[in-house]
């Protein structure tokens, strides 16, 4: 039977929530003294907006508590679907605001893209924004890489963190506690900050000419949607701006990091390096790796777009690590993007749907559960060959020595599948649309993936229906669905239970 | 009142130093990169306006963005409607040739608007691979300005508004 969510049910969920929201409204000021310091008073108006309606309803929800420790797990993953629903509505203000948007959808298009690290977007005339408004655009990306909820748990340690935790999408505790686990997370992206900005920042000075605050800018963004796979750019030209291929390399080391799980970061920060590669994780994501760049490479050679071996490794490189991280960081614009046909667009489609590690800021099915998947596979086959009392071993080495047990295997294999369900639904959205296979295809795994390389589909002029289903795809890509599956079934016991 | 006529005067002049460039293949950003590799190695003339950076390399070129779209003429600060993304290619000059040059287009600034004529460099294997239009000669069409912001004192009000009376909820709630 069905249990009709009480009020009491609602206190916690609004208490927690209250508690994000007071956290993002203090990220807020960031932006808002950024553009305090610009003189860009229209972002700034729009800035403090948003702070506001943030810091009305933190303070609404805390308002409400009840007894904080009564957060169970269905109450946790409700509040982290809707967390990650409700900060875009309000953090898209300023980006409404802004003038740069058609239509109010864009704007919060924009905005889930950010917060899910997907990169796709629709703001008009991004080469004359504010400069406020990018850094708050690009800072979106690093909270949603981060996780929201991490970013809270980091601040306030409450008994429902473990829950919380887990409803972002984070499979493994690195260290005993969440709060600690969380600190340690924002530790690496800190020290990963300052390098990466440091570095990017010195090639723009240096080796690109640009005028020192602007290299700074340049690099300050590029480590926000780079380390956090978000794929968001300061110029429409994306990383083809720059013309460089020391800058790409310092980008490329970035999505790297950034599509590493954060327990591979403590590892090769703490324990033995070598071991890290005997991880499936690791070897899986070099082989998938591998495989699409060579596909990828071997399409675009049977091509003529490219007539140099440098120019076809340095571009399809660069643009087939973009994918596989879920980055969506380009050096060809997208209407070369969309003629990529045969062995190219599927090393790249492919690339995109397969994408990082878990527990990392990127998106897709993720290297480990695509290891077990083909390991399954593989014993299955090893046990229709071997004979029929043959025992076939269940081993796999993944920080230590693990079993594949059946309910490990269901949940990989159910997983998996809704992440191909995912990419489907959108295809055959943007098929009923009568946009060709192809294009459907690749931007809808690039919206489910979360990567945000794009074919020219979407587009400010795109079917309002397309859009939604993009934002539902982004938005259940990114939370791997059990938090989303888990508001919908508090919505349906709210409405049908007794 | 002058300085519009001045203006449209040096625009006139501009256009007609333009006249050889114009010969030479003029053709809208949009389809350049529409016929980017028909057009490889090939001479063209594109306008637009420069954004982003001026690049200045040791290696004495150098690097910016024009963009060919709607917002050269209909910038989104004076009224223009947002018509989706920007269209622009990467160009590379000499550095002297950039001298002068007004600031480049960003956020309150529209940059200086060019008719540039080059040699469109297609995935240049010199370059591994990078795309970009390797401009020889170029004329200003129209200075580089400034555009006006007018602060929106409603949304400011009511942001303040809205802190003060969360921060008032909760001082109050913690006097409980």
């Amino acid at each position: 039977m069905l249990i009709r969510p009480v009020g009491d049910d609602f206190r916690v969920i609004a208490f927690y929530l209250g508690r994000i929201f007071l956290v993002i409204a203090a990220a807020g000021l960031l932006p808002l003294a950024w553009a305090a310091i610009a003189r860009e008073w229209n972002p700034f108006g729009s800035f403090l907006l948003m702070i506001g309606l943030f810091a009305v309803l933190g303070v609404a929800g805390v308002r409400l508590a009840t007894d904080e420790s009564k957060l169970n797990w269905s109450h946790g993953m409700v509040v982290v679907a809707l967390t990650w629903l409700i900060v875009p509505v309000i953090g898209a203000i300023p980006l409404l605001l802004s003038g740069h948007f058609g239509r109010p959808l864009d704007a919060f298009f924009d905005a889930v893209s950010g917060l899910t690290t997907t990169g796709l977007s629709l703001l008009a005339d991004v080469d004359h924004l504010a400069s406020s408004l990018n850094f708050w655009r690009h800072m979106l990306q690093f909270l949603g890489g981060q996780g929201i909820i991490l970013a809270a748990l980091s601040i306030f340690a409450g008994t429902g963190g473990i829950t919380l935790y887990f409803g972002e999408a984070r499979d493994e505790r690195i260290l005993p506690s969440v709060t600690s686990t969380a600190r340690f997370i924002w530790a690496v992206s800190v020290v990963h900050l300052v390098f990466g900005v440091t570095a990017l920042g010195l090639v723009g000075w240096l080796v690109l000419g640009f005028e020192i605050d602007r290299a700074a800018f340049h690099g300050l963004m590029i480590f926000f949607a780079g380390f956090d796979t978000g794929g968001f750019s300061p110029q429409s030209t994306s990383v083809g701006y720059y013309h460089s291929a020391i800058f790409e390399g310092f980008t490329s080391v970035l999505m790297v990091a950034g599509a590493m799980s954060f327990g591979l970061h403590y590892a090769l920060w703490r324990g033995p390096r070598r071991a890290v590669f005997a991880n499936l994780e690791t070897r899986t994501i070099l082989s998938t790796f591998g495989f699409t760049m060579a596909l990828t490479l071997l399409g675009l050679a049977a091509t003529d777009i490219f007539v140099s071996v440098a120019g076809l490794t340095r571009q399809g490189f660069f643009q087939i690590l973009s994918a596989h991280t879920g980055t969506g960081f380009s050096t060809v614009p997208s209407v070369e993007l969309a003629g990529w046909g045969g062995l190219a667009f599927g090393g790249m489609a492919i690339a995109m749907a397969l994408g990082g590690m878990g527990s990392s800021t990127a998106g897709g099915v993720k290297s480990l559960r695509i290891g077990l998947t083909i390991k399954t596979v593989v014993n299955q086959i090893r046990q229709v060959l071997l004979p029929e009392h043959a025992v076939v071993g269940t081993a796999y080495h993944q920080s230590g020595r693990k079993h594949l047990t059946p309910n490990l295997i269901q949940s990989v294999m159910t997983i998996s599948l809704l992440y191909v369900a995912l990419y489907l639904l959108g295809a055959g959205m943007g098929l009923a649309y009568g946009i060709p296979l192809q294009a459907a295809l690749f931007e809808s795994v690039s919206a489910s993936a979360n990567v945000g390389l794009s074919v020219g589909v979407t587009d400010p002029s795109m079917p309002i229906p397309l859009e939604l289903v993009y934002m539902l795809q982004m938005w259940a890509g990114r939370l791997e669905f059990v938090a989303v599956f888990s508001l919908l079934g508090f919505l349906y016991a709210w409405a049908r239970g007794k | 009142m002058m300085r519009a006529l001045l203006r449209s005067l040096m625009a006139s002049g501009f256009l007609l130093l333009a006249a050889p460039a114009l010969a030479a293949g003029e053709i809208s950003v949009e389809e350049l990169m529409e016929q980017a590799a028909d057009l490889a190695g090939e001479e063209v003339t594109v306008e637009g306006e420069l954004v982003g950076d001026y690049g200045f390399r040791d290696d004495g070129w150098m690097w910016t963005q024009l963009n060919g779209d709607v917002y050269v003429r209909e910038p989104i600060r004076e009224g223009g409607s947002p018509h989706g993304a920007n269209t622009g290619i990467g160009i590379r000059m000499p550095s002297e040739l950039a001298e002068g040059l007004d600031p480049p287009g960003r956020y309150r600034s529209r940059g200086p608007v060019i008719l540039a004529t080059g040699t469109w460099k297609y995935h240049d294997p010199e370059r591994q691979g990078e795309s970009f239009l390797g401009v020889e000669s170029l004329v200003v069409v129209e200075p580089g300005r400034q555009l006006s912001e007018e602060a929106d004192w409603r949304v400011i009000v009511s942001g303040a508004l809205l802190i003060s009376g969360a921060a008032a909820t909760w001082f109050a709630r913690r006097r409980e």
